[in-house]
């Protein structure tokens, strides 16, 4: 059988279906939201943490408030599930202070100890926030949030829990209809959910 | 033709709905003596004497404070109030060295009483000045008695802009400063003789708007309803970049939770006198350590703190006020945290289109997101 002869049309369909299409998919996933990971202890009975710290956050962003608004929203959304009681953070940093912690956002495990049985806690969270900014992605800007946290048990100093989330960035629908993303407020308690259902998986 | 009969039932509908409106405020001729000695039967005879302190600035720029105060004064003599006369109070803040205008202390307000004779003390902060167009004001006051256990008998706040309502072709705006400034003070002192919730020229800020809801909140089975809590509020820790947005956030919080009869809220200037005897600093908000202190000192049931990351206000004709805060309210007794919530709005946020629904100052949207809370919380 004969093969017809490819008109200029047919071409650039071809074109379009094998090289530019996938080229788009993949462009558009570029930036989209990744769920992160997240480990459990599985020797951990986490129905017995009641009480938890949550240290300052450590700030690898460019927004200097990012940490301290990261953990405000972290605070409010675990005390709301009305699973875990979380100290308050002015009794955080008296403990801190007490102690003598010389980096209340990255302590060591025997500092978590120490801190953990005078401010009389089952656990304590450390975090830190890797991104709180406006991407831009050629005319199309949005707002991302990248945060990992980890929970430390107060007696052993082990940790027992770790997440990830990114949340935010310009998605397929930004791209093709433009807008600026969602405000920052909105992504970060998105991804402070995401967190939060990993913990309580 | 004009005075056809559908026309004259339009006029007579308008007449008496303009009566109605104005019946609601029809106590305002009444005698100012009656509505604060039901509220405070102890304030004494010489309630009427009011002394009205220097305005508190905390605007964090200059702004004609003397010129807001004499305004204040000339408002409340028309309400009927007698004020005292200025070398009297020149001297006695001489006499006393007070400098703190912003509250007012036990000791002072019974010093106050046993020299002049004054029943109370107006105390006015002025939150915002910007006389650049479109002009902005907003301001606190509170109506504070004397004699050693100052309470607070009345208190209310405005913010407005000269764009509030541009009605018809601009005709609604108001361009100048001072008629703006002069139009804040009368809703301010009008409020004095006639309660919010009979006055139909501000907007309104108690309406219960989703969007002004908290975004995340918590409140402890701990916290009864229909109890009556002595409440504490203490300057927010200010991460924004406004000047003094912890002082303003405290004024939003006393000024809602003394609408609820299920507060009763300790005057601030009792309150920092506290602090500062007690030599309390609050590096990341209250510790229970501290907040056991200071209820214990003052006997009250709950501390409220928190936070403020953002109050902004803008200049020009366009943008929108921003404000973000949380709060945390700390119990006496179990020493537990009963209530946390995490609030933000922006001025547009219950625009739909053509800029309807826009707010235009951080403080009447902060209002609303204060009582939303209070309202919350007290469910």
């Amino acid at each position: 059988m004969k093969r017809r002869p490819l008109t200029m049309m047919r071409k650039n369909i071809l074109i379009l279906n094998k090289i530019i299409l996938p080229l788009i998919l993949l462009s558009l996933t570029a930036c989209a939201t990744s769920s992160g990971t997240y480990y459990h202890d599985p020797n951990m009975d986490f129905a017995a943490v009641k009480t938890v710290a949550v240290m300052p956050f450590n700030n690898f962003s460019r927004d200097t408030l990012a940490a301290d608004r990261v953990r405000d929203v972290f605070i409010n959304m675990l005390l709301s599930t009305g699973e875990i009681y979380v100290l308050p953070t002015g009794e955080v940093t008296r403990g801190v202070v007490l102690m003598g912690v010389t980096n209340p956002a990255t302590p060591s495990a025997e500092e978590i100890v120490k801190l953990a049985s005078l401010i009389k806690v089952d656990a304590v969270i450390t975090g830190a926030v890797n991104e709180y900014e406006i991407i831009r992605s050629g005319t199309t800007s949005a707002n991302i949030i990248s945060l990992n946290l980890q929970m430390i048990e107060a007696r052993t100093g082990k940790v027992v829990w770790t997440a990830s989330s990114t949340k935010g960035g310009v998605s397929a629908l930004d791209r093709l209809f433009g807008g600026g993303g969602k405000p920052m407020n909105d992504v970060t308690e998105k991804a402070v959910n995401d967190i939060l259902n990993k913990f309580f998986k | 033709m004009i005075f056809s009969i559908n026309f004259l039932n339009k006029a007579f509908i308008l007449f008496f709905a303009g009566l109605f409106c104005l019946s609601g405020c029809a106590r305002i001729n009444k005698p100012v003596a009656a509505l604060i000695l039901t509220k405070n039967p102890d304030a004494g005879i010489n309630t009427f004497h009011i002394a009205v302190l220097p305005v508190q600035n905390l605007s964090g720029a200059a702004a004609p404070v003397k010129d807001i105060r004499q305004s204040l004064i000339d408002n409340f003599k028309k309400q009927g109030c007698n004020i005292i006369e200025e070398e009297i109070l020149e001297r006695f803040m001489a006499r006393h060295r007070v400098r703190y205008t912003g509250g007012i202390d036990g000791v002072t307000a019974q010093s106050l009483k046993e020299e002049t004779m004054v029943g109370a003390v107006l105390i006015t902060s002025l939150e915002l000045y910007d006389d650049k167009y479109p002009q902005k004001i907003s301001l606190t006051s509170r109506l504070v008695s004397t004699g050693d256990k100052p309470t607070i008998l009345w208190m209310d706040s405005i913010g407005i802009a000269g764009d509030d309502s541009p009605g018809i072709l601009g005709l609604g705006l108001i361009k100048d400063p001072h008629a703006l400034q002069e139009k804040a003070l009368q809703l301010l002192t009008r409020s004095f003789t006639c309660p919010p919730s009979e006055r139909h020229d501000r907007i309104d800020t108690r309406m219960g708007k989703k969007e002004f809801w908290p975004k995340i909140s918590y409140l402890s089975p701990v916290m009864a309803s229909g109890t009556t809590y002595t409440v504490t509020v203490t300057p927010f820790l200010n991460e924004s970049e406004r000047k003094n947005a912890g002082e303003i956030m405290a004024l939003h919080f006393i000024r809602a939770l003394r609408e609820h009869e299920n507060f009763n809220v300790i005057e601030p200037g009792i309150v920092r006198e506290e602090l500062l005897g007690l030599r309390v600093i609050m590096e990341d908000g209250v510790s229970l350590a501290n907040a056991s202190l200071v209820l214990g000192t003052l006997n009250a049931d709950l501390v409220i703190s928190g936070r403020v990351l953002d109050y902004q206000d803008y200049q020009g004709a366009e943008g929108s006020p921003k404000v973000d805060f949380s709060v945390v309210v700390i119990e006496r007794k179990s020493q537990e945290i009963i209530w946390a919530s995490k609030s933000y709005n922006q001025g547009d946020d219950s625009v739909f289109f053509f800029d309807r629904g826009k707010i235009n100052t951080a403080h009447t949207m902060a209002s609303k997101m204060v009582r939303n809370v209070v309202e919350r919380m007290s469910k």
